[in-house]
């Protein structure tokens, strides 16, 4: 009889969960399912399953050939490349002098830094925006990559001067015994024992700034540089769109985020759970 | 000279990028927008001191208090996600077939733009869309209003979408914190008879009240700042200033012609002040905790 009982309770908990796991993955089947469609097949029933013998590929050719679709991929790309690195490579070096090298003010250097992590981007935008044009910067992947940066590099170094700070000293003793120098440690030492968290930085890191549309929208106008959500965002807002095209557009653009997440998922689901990251 | 004066040289040197960025990138900007609200900068040569004239008019002629009711109601998404988030979360824990996958899948909005699911609401939602031929198709016509076109409607979508948007995340945060609960004490509570509801709301939620706080705290934080690309794309702001808010007024300030840099950059301190409040909450609580840790 408890058996029983605890059997029914387990099926509905399964049930409750295929329930969840439907309406959070029914949304991308849709837009996947339209992006198959013409745009007249959509207007009759946007629920059916489409037209197998005429796939609407075009949507997809159309994208890829006039709306280069591609090219905005290689710019977000370029962007949250240079922005992982340099929140690694600064990040890196940082967390270790704030948990490892142990200096005059550094504890109030670290509070300072850590504080600011709170302060959205909104706000300081504009004077960024200003102080940008004035250096010629506007219109480039720096401005991005800069503004990403002074977002980013907080919350990252929270991140993993916690995790370099369970990194035993006695290691770090032994390898200058065996004459590591600072480089060495870091490389040796430092970057090995705090892998999770550097992959998860990466991982998070490559999702948020792919995903990211207010910073790129302000500081990049140019056609031929701006990323793919900015160039999408101002697809979409023409009321008058084909959506069945806006959609095939779409489901490129969530792709490679996708993926990202699909391979490294253990990792961020980790981290959260942490209560790494908002 | 000393190893430990090494060290430190080394210490210093190594946090001076991370320092140069966040002087130019972040804190002088911060001052920069607190310094301009206090002026009727246009971005290039108009700047002079106009003192509090900026705020006057924001709180007396402008669509501020609309903003300002936009940002309470949308905050109403945070309980909705933290109730639904946590029932997510004891259902994940029971660890029944498959949990692993769905907790996967839990989390999956998280990974899409919200440039992407903001347009799928905006069509589910749209006149003539999925969520209406379905009412009319149940003989609903009366619900099936143009969702979009009306203020009240249309920060009900918002609501809705922040909160299907969010449920994954507070539920991966809520199971995290529950997995340092020591499974004893929840079997022990089983053998006692405490049944589901009971062992949720006098076990499991006491025992993981810091991390519910966190929640709440990162999500309302998130609600004023991290939503701009979900308003843009779903209603812009609109209709008016009926579904904007604080932050997506400083966008809009932004491209105006004839543009006040001034208000913007006082509308970015009154959003700063919010945050601040709701940071410095957040750090209470965690002071709270750890000293009754």
């Amino acid at each position: 009889m408890k058996r029983l009982k605890q059997k029914i309770s387990r099926t509905i908990i399964f049930l409750l969960l295929l329930f969840l796991a439907i309406s959070n993955l029914y949304p991308l089947v849709f837009m996947f399912i339209n992006s198959l469609k013409t745009h007249t097949e959509y207007l009759k029933n946007p629920f059916s399953l489409p037209n197998f013998q005429h796939l609407a590929w075009e949507n997809y050719q159309t994208m890829i050939s006039q709306f280069k679709i591609f090219n905005l991929f290689k710019n977000t790309f370029i962007i949250s490349t240079f922005t992982i690195i340099f929140i690694l490579l600064f990040g890196i070096i940082a967390s270790y002098a704030f948990s490892k090298l142990k200096f005059l003010g550094s504890d109030v250097i670290y509070f300072l830094i850590i504080s600011s992590m709170f302060v959205p981007v909104q706000v300081t935008i504009i004077p960024i925006y200003m102080l940008f044009s004035k250096l010629h910067l506007v219109n480039t992947y720096w401005s991005v990559i800069l503004t990403y940066l002074g977002m980013f590099l907080s919350e990252a170094i929270l991140l993993l001067t916690a995790a370099f700070r369970g990194i035993p000293d006695e290691l770090i003793e032994a390898a200058e015994l065996d004459g590591a120098g600072y480089v060495d440690v870091i490389r040796y030492v430092i970057v090995p024992m705090g892998r999770p968290a550097i992959i998860l930085c990466i991982i998070y890191y490559f999702i948020v700034t792919w995903n990211d549309l207010f910073t790129p929208m302000i500081l990049i106008q140019d056609m031929n540089l701006r990323t793919v959500m900015v160039a999408l965002a101002a697809l979409i807002s023409r009321y008058s769109g084909d959506p069945t095209f806006q959609f095939a557009g779409l489901v490129l653009a969530a792709i490679p985020a996708i993926l990202v997440y699909a391979l490294f998922q253990r990792y961020i689901i980790k981290g959260i759970g942490a209560g790494a990251t908002r | 000279m000393s190893w430990r004066h090494i060290k430190s040289i080394q210490g210093i040197l190594s946090v001076i990028p991370v320092l140069f960025i966040m002087i130019f990138i972040r804190f002088y900007p911060i001052l920069a927008a607190i310094y301009r609200s206090f002026t009727d900068w246009d971005g290039l040569y108009r700047n002079n001191w106009v003192g509090l004239k900026n705020y006057i008019d924001i709180f007396t002629n402008s669509p501020f208090w609309t903003l300002l009711r936009n940002n309470a109601v949308l905050l109403i998404s945070v309980p909705l996600q933290i109730v639904l988030g946590l029932f997510v979360a004891v259902l994940l824990y029971e660890e029944v077939a498959g949990w692993q996958f769905f907790r996967t899948i839990v989390y999956v909005p998280q990974i899409i733009s919200a440039v992407i699911i903001g347009y799928l609401f905006r069509i589910a939602f749209g006149l003539d869309g999925p969520i209406n031929l379905v009412l009319r198709k149940l003989s609903l016509d009366f619900l099936a209003i143009e969702w979009l076109g009306h203020s009240a409607s249309a920060l009900f979508v918002l609501v809705l979408c922040l909160t299907w948007f969010s449920i994954g995340w507070q539920a991966i945060v809520i199971l995290g914190g529950m997995s340092k609960i020591s499974p004893d004490v929840i079997e022990a509570a089983t053998v006692d008879g405490a049944n589901f509801w009971q062992r949720t709301f006098y076990i499991i939620v006491p025992m993981i009240s810091r991390t519910l706080e966190y929640g709440v705290i990162m999500s309302m934080v998130w609600t004023f700042t991290g939503i701009f690309a979900f308003i843009y794309s779903i209603t812009y702001g609109g209709p008016g200033y009926e579904t904007s808010t604080i932050d997506y007024m400083i966008y809009t300030k932004f491209y105006q012609a004839s543009a006040n840099y001034g208000f913007a950059c006082g509308l970015a301190v009154i959003l700063l002040i919010i945050i601040l409040i709701l940071t410095i909450a957040e750090m209470r609580f965690t002071n709270k905790v750890s000293e009754w840790e």
